[in-house]
C-alpha cells in the first residue's frame, strides 16, 4: 500500500503538465530518447562493424562510404559512435542505479535509526567526500583493476555519499510525520516502514538526484576512459575514442568530434531533463554543488 | 697526444672489412617497405649557426631519476651530452673509438687491453685516467648500483681489472669473449670519475661535449658547451631539457614552438600527421629503429608447449599487422629480432600459415584458444599493435581479449608476469648483447623467461669462437633456433618518427645514440 | 553559537583523521609496492628487498601509521619515498602553483558568471538569455579534457598567444608561470562558471519577481540601481555555497587540465604519487584536501547561519 500525503498527490499531478509545457524540458527528453533509440537500433543502423580494422583506409575524411570518416586503424567512426551509445547508456544506467540504491539505502537508514549509526555513517560520508575525487577514484581503480564492475564500484564510491546526505536530509523531514510514527508504533519492521511510508514521499528527491547524477556519471565515466582507467580497446567507448583520436584533432577532427558531439548531446539531454523534473517537483537541484 | 678525429674510423682490431661490406649490402637490400614515405626527408642538414640553445622535451623517467649512467633510473637523454664511453657504436653498427683509442684481446680472448685517450679532462678539471675507466666498470658490477647491465657484464672478473699505467686498462674475463668491447657500447657504460658513485646522480660530471649547469629530476635541466671537449667544441652553446609527461602536451609544445626536439617520443601515425601539419615543425623517420615484440611467457600456460608458440608465429600475417598497426612504416621481421642490416643477420623466415597453426594447436590440445593480450598507453603504438595482432590471429581460431593496463606499472606488473603482452626494444645494440640479453637464461631482460640449454650453449660457443666466418655461421644458427623455438613474437621493425622544429639541422640518432656534437640551429 | 562552531570544528578534525586513515589503508591495498616502482623495470629481487627494508616497508602497518600520525601532529610530513625531499617543501610549491591557477580561475569564473548570470536573469527567455543558457549548458556538458584540448589547439597552436605547456618545473618563479596560467584557468573557469550562471540566473529571476524589488521599482529607482543594490546581493547568497565547493574542487586537483598543459600542480603530483605508491605524499595530499574541504564547508555553513536567523536557532536547539 502506498501512502501519499495530499501535497504529494497534487505535486505528482502537476509533473506531467510541466514536463510537456516547458520547451527545454521537452528538448531534454527528446535528446535522451533519441540516444536510446539510436543505441537500440545500432546493429541495424551502423554501416560497418565497430571493431574491424581496415589497413587500406586509415584516417580517411568523411565520405559517402564513411559518413563520419575513419580512425587510425581504418575503423568506421560513425559505426563506433553508434555502438558507443549502447555502452554509454548501459554503463551510465548501471552506475547511476548503483549510486542511487546505495546512497538512498544508507541515507534512509541513517535518518531512520539516528543515534550512533547515523553519527558513524555521516562521519564516513564526510570523510569520503573530503578526499579529493581524483585521489579516491585512482585508488579504487588501481586497487581493483579495470572493467565495467570496477567502474561501477569507483563511481559508486565517489557519488553515493553525496546522495546519502541529500536523501538523509529529505527523509528526516518525513520520518517525524504522523503516519510514519504510527507505522513504527504498529511495530512494523524498518524495511517495511521505509519502503512503504518514507520512500514514496521522498521519491521526488530521489528522482531528481537520479537524473542529475546520471549526467555527471556520463562525464565521469568518459573522463576515466580518457585517462585510461575505463573500457579496454577495441571498445567503442566515447571517452576512449576521444583519447585515441585527440592527437590528430587538428588534421582529422572527425574522429574525435563524433564522440564529443554524442557525449555532449547526451549530457545536455540529461541536464535538461533533470532541470525539468526538479522544477516540476519543486526540488532544489543545485543543493549538491559541483562534483 | 694521439688525436683521433670525430670517430668515423673503426679501431677494432679483430673484425676486418667483411663486416662493413655486408653491412653496406644489407642497408641497400632491406630498406623500409613503407608505401607513403612522406616523413623520411624531415630532418634538415646543412650549415648551422655557431651557438644557440636547443630546447628538448623529454618524458621523465621517474620522479627519482638520476644522472648516474649505470642506474636503471638514468635520465637517459642527458647521458650522451655529459659523458663518453670507452667505445661506442658507429653509424653502421661497428665498434668505434671513444675514450679508448685501441683495444685488443689476448690469444684466447679472456683478457682485453684498452689504450686510453690522453689529455682528456672531466668537467671539474681533473684529468681522465685508467683509474676512472676501471672504476666505471666496477660501479656497474656493484650490486648496490643495481645496474641492468650487470647481468650482461657478469663475465667480467672485477678482481682482475688492472691499470698498468694511467692510460692502459686491462679487463680479465671469467669466460672468453671475442666481441667483448661491443658490450661496453651500451648506454649504461658511460665513464664516470673515480669514486663518484654517491654524487654522480646529481653532479653529472663527465668528459662529454656539454657540462651540467642545473638538473632537477622530472623537471628542467640545462647543459652548456664544454669548450675543452677533446672532440672539439660542440656547435650549440647549450641545451635545455624539459620534462613533459603527457605525449600530447609534448606535441603541443613543439607545435607552439616552445621546444625544438621531442626526445624519446616515437610518434604514432596520428601524432606524426599532426606534427607534420604544424607550420614550423617536421617529422624525421629513422627506419627500423624499434623492435616491436609480443613476448609469450614460456613458463606460463599455454606457452610452455613449443607447439603453441609455433602456432602463434604461424597464425598471424606480419604484413597485415604492419599495415594496420603502423601504416607500413617499418619492415616485416618474421619473429627474428635481429635487424636486417646487422652484419650477422640470418635471412630466415617461416611463412605465415593459419591452417598449420590450427593443426599445431589441435596437436597441443589448445584448439579455439582464448587468451588475454595486455597493452598500455606506455607508448602510443602499443595498442594499435595489439589490435592489429588480435585481428590477424583470429584466422587461426585464436581469440584474444585486449586488456589495457596502467602505463605506470606496466613494466612491473604485466611485462614478464602475464602470458602475453605487447612490448618493444630499441635497435642499436650489437648482436651478442641482443641475443644474450633477450634469450640468455641468466639475463634479467629475458622477457620470455626462456631457459633453454641449447640456446645457452650456442651463445657460449659463439663467444669463444675467434674465426670470423664460423662466428657468423653460429650467430645465424642461433637466429634460426630463435625463430623456430623461442617465445618471442616479432611482427615488424618499426620506423621511429621523431618530431622536431624546422630550425634544427644535423639531427642524427641511431638507436640510443644522439649526435649532440653536431646538432645545431639553422644559420 | 560558539558551542555549535566548536562542535563542528571537532567533527571536522574527526573527518580529516578518518580520511587520512582511509587513504593509508587503501594505498596499502594497492598492487605493486614503492620499492619496485622506484627501482624500475630491471630491479633484481635482492635490490627490491634491500629497498623495502631501507624504506621501512617491513614494519607492521599500525606502527607505520602511528609514526606518520605523530609526525604529522608535529608538522612533520616525512620525506617522499621517491625524491627523498621533504614532503612539506614539495607540497608547498605545488599548492602555490595550483592556488595561482585556482585564484585566476575563480576570478575569471565569477566575473564571467556574474555578468552572464545577471544578463540572462534580466532578459529571461529573450535571445541573450537563450544564448547564455545554451552556452553554459554546453560548458557543463563538455568534458574538461575536451575544453582544455580545444583551448590549447586554438590559442597556443593555431593562434600562438599563450604557451601550450609549462616547460619549467614546479620550482618556477611566479613570473615564469604567469603566461602559462591563462589557458588552464580559462578551461576551469568555463566549467565552474556554467554552474554559477545557472544558479544566478534563477536567483535573479526570483529576486526580480519578489515584493521588495517591486516596491523599489514603484519608488521609481532606476532599473540598474535596483539590480545592483537590491537584486544582486540577495541573488548572490545561494551561490556562496557553490563557490566554496568549487574552491575545494579546484584544490582537489584538476588532473586532466594540468596534464594537458603540463602544469606542475597538485593534480599531477597526486597522479604521480599514486603511480609511485608514494605514501607520505599521498597522505599529505589527502590531509590537505580533507582539511580544505572541511573548513570551507564549515565556513559556508557559518556564513549561511549568520545570514539566516532561523538556521541559527535550529543549530542551538
Amino acid at each position: 500500500m502506498m501512502t501519499l500525503s495530499g501535497a504529494g498527490r497534487r505535486r505528482w499531478g502537476a509533473v506531467a503538465g510541466v514536463l510537456t509545457g516547458s520547451r527545454s524540458t521537452l528538448i531534454g527528453f527528446v535528446l535522451v530518447g533519441a540516444h536510446l533509440v539510436l543505441a537500440l537500433a545500432a546493429p541495424v543502423l551502423a554501416p560497418y562493424s565497430p571493431i574491424v580494422n581496415n589497413g587500406a583506409l586509415p584516417i580517411d575524411a568523411p565520405s559517402l562510404a564513411h559518413w563520419a570518416g575513419t580512425d587510425q586503424l581504418g575503423r568506421d567512426v560513425l559505426s563506433r559512435t553508434l555502438y558507443g551509445g549502447r555502452l554509454a547508456l548501459t554503463d551510465t544506467a548501471l552506475a547511476t542505479i548503483g549510486v542511487i540504491i546505495v546512497g538512498t539505502a544508507v541515507g534512509c537508514l541513517a535518518a531512520y535509526w539516528r543515534g550512533w549509526f547515523d553519527e558513524v555513517v555521516m562521519r564516513i560520508v564526510d570523510a569520503v567526500l573530503s578526499v579529493p575525487t581524483i585521489l579516491a577514484l585512482l585508488v579504487v581503480v588501481t586497487v581493483a583493476g579495470s572493467g565495467t564492475w570496477v567502474l561501477m564500484l569507483a563511481v559508486t564510491t565517489v557519488y553515493a555519499p553525496a546522495v546519502a546526505r541529500v536523501v538523509r536530509a529529505a527523509a528526516l523531514e518525513v520520518i517525524p510525520l504522523d503516519y510514519v510514527t504510527a507505522a513504527r508504533a504498529r511495530g512494523e519492521r524498518a524495511f517495511a516502514v521505509l519502503s512503504r511510508e518514507v520512500l514514496p514521499n521522498i521519491l521526488d528527491v530521489v528522482l531528481v538526484e537520479t537524473a542529475m547524477r546520471a549526467s555527471w556519471v556520463v562525464l565521469l565515466i568518459s573522463s576515466l576512459s580518457f585517462l585510461g582507467f575505463g573500457a579496454d580497446p577495441p571498445s567503442p567507448d566515447w571517452g576512449l575514442m576521444v583519447a585515441e583520436n585527440r592527437s590528430m584533432l587538428a588534421v582529422a577532427p572527425w574522429a574525435s568530434l563524433a564522440p564529443i558531439i554524442a557525449l555532449a548531446t547526451l549530457v545536455i539531454g540529461l541536464n535538461l531533463a533533470a532541470d525539468g523534473l526538479a522544477k516540476s517537483l519543486g526540488v532544489d537541484r543545485m543543493r549538491g554543488g559541483v562534483a | 697526444m694521439t688525436s683521433i678525429s670525430g670517430g668515423g674510423i673503426s679501431r677494432r682490431t679483430l673484425l676486418g672489412a667483411g663486416g662493413a661490406a655486408a653491412l653496406a649490402l644489407g642497408l641497400g637490400a632491406c630498406s623500409s617497405g613503407n608505401s607513403a614515405g612522406s616523413f623520411s626527408s624531415g630532418a634538415a642538414s646543412g650549415p648551422a649557426r655557431k651557438g644557440g640553445v636547443l630546447r628538448i622535451a623529454r618524458p621523465p623517467a621517474s620522479s627519482g631519476e638520476l644522472l648516474d649512467p649505470a642506474s636503471s633510473l638514468s635520465a637517459y637523454e642527458y647521458l650522451g651530452a655529459l659523458y663518453n664511453r670507452l667505445v661506442r657504436r658507429g653509424a653502421s653498427g661497428e665498434t668505434v673509438a671513444d675514450l679508448a683509442t685501441q683495444w685488443e684481446p689476448n690469444a684466447d680472448a679472456t683478457q682485453w687491453t684498452f689504450r686510453l685517450r690522453q689529455g682528456v679532462t672531466f668537467h671539474n678539471g681533473k684529468p681522465f685516467t685508467s683509474a676512472d675507466a676501471a672504476y666505471t666498470i666496477k660501479h656497474i658490477l656493484d650490486p648496490d648500483t643495481a645496474s641492468p647491465q650487470a647481468g650482461v657484464l657478469s663475465i667480467v672478473d672485477p678482481a682482475s681489472i688492472t691499470t698498468p699505467d694511467d692510460h692502459t686498462l686491462v679487463v680479465g674475463l671469467k669466460t672468453p669473449h671475442a666481441e667483448f668491447p661491443t658490450l661496453l657500447t651500451h648506454y649504461n657504460c658511460y665513464v664516470i670519475p673515480d669514486g663518484s658513485a654517491a654524487s654522480i646522480g646529481r653532479t653529472g660530471i663527465g668528459t662529454g661535449p656539454f657540462a651540467l649547469k642545473s638538473f632537477t629530476p622530472a623537471a628542467q635541466g640545462e647543459v652548456t658547451a664544454n669548450p675543452d671537449y677533446f672532440g672539439g667544441r660542440p656547435t650549440l652553446d647549450g641545451i635545455v631539457f624539459s620534462a613533459i609527461a603527457d605525449v600530447q602536451a609534448r606535441v603541443n609544445a613543439l607545435l607552439a614552438k616552445q621546444v625544438d626536439v621531442l626526445a624519446q617520443t616515437p610518434l604514432d601515425h596520428a601524432n606524426a600527421k599532426a606534427v607534420q601539419a604544424g607550420a614550423d615543425a617536421t617529422v624525421t623517420e629513422i627506419e627500423n629503429a624499434q623492435i616491436n615484440v609480443l613476448p609469450m611467457l614460456t613458463t606460463a600456460a599455454p606457452f610452455t608447449d613449443v607447439r603453441v608458440r609455433q602456432a602463434f608465429k604461424l597464425a598471424y600475417d606480419p604484413a597485415s599487422v604492419l599495415t594496420v598497426a603502423a601504416q607500413n612504416y617499418g619492415t616485416v621481421a618474421h619473429d627474428n629480432p635481429v635487424v636486417p642490416d646487422d652484419p650477422y643477420y640470418a635471412d630466415y623466415a617461416v611463412e605465415s600459415d593459419p591452417d598449420k597453426a590450427r593443426w599445431l594447436l589441435k596437436q597441443a590440445g589448445a584448439e579455439n584458444l582464448r587468451l588475454d593480450l595486455y597493452t598500455s598507453n606506455y607508448q602510443s603504438g602499443f595498442t594499435p599493435l595489439a589490435l592489429a595482432f588480435k585481428a590477424s590471429v583470429a584466422r587461426a581460431g585464436i581469440t584474444l581479449d585486449i586488456k589495457n593496463a596502467p602505463s605506470d606499472s606496466y613494466y612491473t606488473k604485466v611485462w614478464m608476469k602475464r602470458p602475453l603482452c605487447v612490448s618493444y626494444w630499441y635497435t642499436g645494440r650489437g648482436i651478442d648483447q641482443l641475443l644474450n640479453e633477450y634469450f640468455g637464461s641468466g639475463s634479467s631482460y629475458n622477457e620470455t623467461a626462456w631457459k633453454d640449454s641449447t640456446m645457452d650453449n650456442m651463445l657460449g660457443a659463439v663467444r669463444r669462437e675467434v674465426d670470423e666466418a664460423k662466428r657468423k655461421q653460429l650467430y645465424q644458427d642461433a637466429q634460426k633456433y630463435v625463430v623456430d623455438n623461442s617465445g618471442l613474437l616479432v611482427p615488424f621493425f618499426g620506423s621511429r618518427l621523431t618530431g622536431l622544429s624546422k630550425q634544427v639541422v644535423n639531427y642524427a640518432e641511431d638507436g640510443f645514440e644522439f649526435d649532440y656534437q653536431n646538432i645545431g640551429l639553422k644559420a | 553559537m560558539i558551542r555549535y562552531v566548536l562542535r563542528r570544528l571537532a567533527l571536522a578534525v574527526l573527518t580529516v583523521w578518518l580520511a587520512s586513515l582511509g587513504i593509508f589503508l587503501a594505498v596499502h591495498a594497492l598492487p605493486g609496492d614503492v620499492a619496485t616502482q622506484i627501482l624500475g623495470r630491471d630491479a633484481t629481487p635482492q635490490a627490491v628487498a634491500a629497498m623495502r627494508t631501507e624504506l621501512g616497508l617491513n614494519e607492521p602497518l599500525w606502527q607505520r601509521y602511528g609514526d606518520w600520525l605523530s609526525g604529522a601532529l608535529h608538522g612533520d610530513f616525512g620525506t617522499s619515498l621517491v625524491t627523498h625531499q621533504p614532503v612539506a617543501d614539495e607540497l608547498t610549491l605545488r599548492l602555490r602553483n595550483t592556488l595561482l591557477i585556482a585564484a585566476l580561475a575563480i576570478v575569471l569564473g565569477i566575473v564571467l558568471a556574474l555578468v552572464c548570470g545577471v544578463v540572462a536573469g534580466l532578459t529571461r527567455d529573450r535571445w541573450p538569455d537563450m544564448l547564455i543558457s545554451t552556452l553554459s549548458l554546453a560548458g557543463m556538458s563538455m568534458p574538461e579534457f575536451v575544453i582544455a584540448t580545444l583551448l590549447a589547439l586554438a590559442f597556443a597552436v593555431a593562434i600562438p598567444i599563450f604557451p601550450a605547456v609549462v616547460t619549467a618545473g614546479p620550482d618556477a618563479t611566479v613570473a615564469e608561470l604567469l603566461p602559462a596560467l591563462w589557458l588552464p584557468a580559462c578551461a576551469l573557469s568555463v566549467v565552474m562558471a556554467a554552474y554559477i550562471i545557472r544558479m544566478l540566473r534563477t536567483s535573479v529571476i526570483d529576486t526580480m519577481a519578489s515584493e521588495f524589488v517591486a516596491t523599489a521599482r514603484l519608488r521609481g529607482l532606476a532599473p540598474a540601481r535596483v539590480v545592483l543594490r537590491h537584486a544582486l546581493p540577495s541573488a548572490l547568497l545561494p551561490t556562496v555555497n557553490v563557490v566554496a565547493m568549487n574552491i575545494a574542487w579546484l584544490l582537489g586537483g584538476v588532473v586532466v587540465v594540468e596534464s594537458v598543459f603540463n602544469y606542475p600542480g597538485l593534480g599531477v603530483l597526486t597522479v604521480d604519487a599514486v603511480h609511485n605508491r608514494d605514501l607520505p605524499v599521498l597522505q599529505a595530499i589527502a590531509l590537505l584536501g580533507a582539511a580544505t574541504y572541511a573548513l570551507l564547508n564549515l565556513a559556508a555553513d557559518v556564513v549561511a547561519m549568520l545570514l539566516n536567523p532561523r538556521l541559527r536557532r535550529r543549530a542551538v536547539a
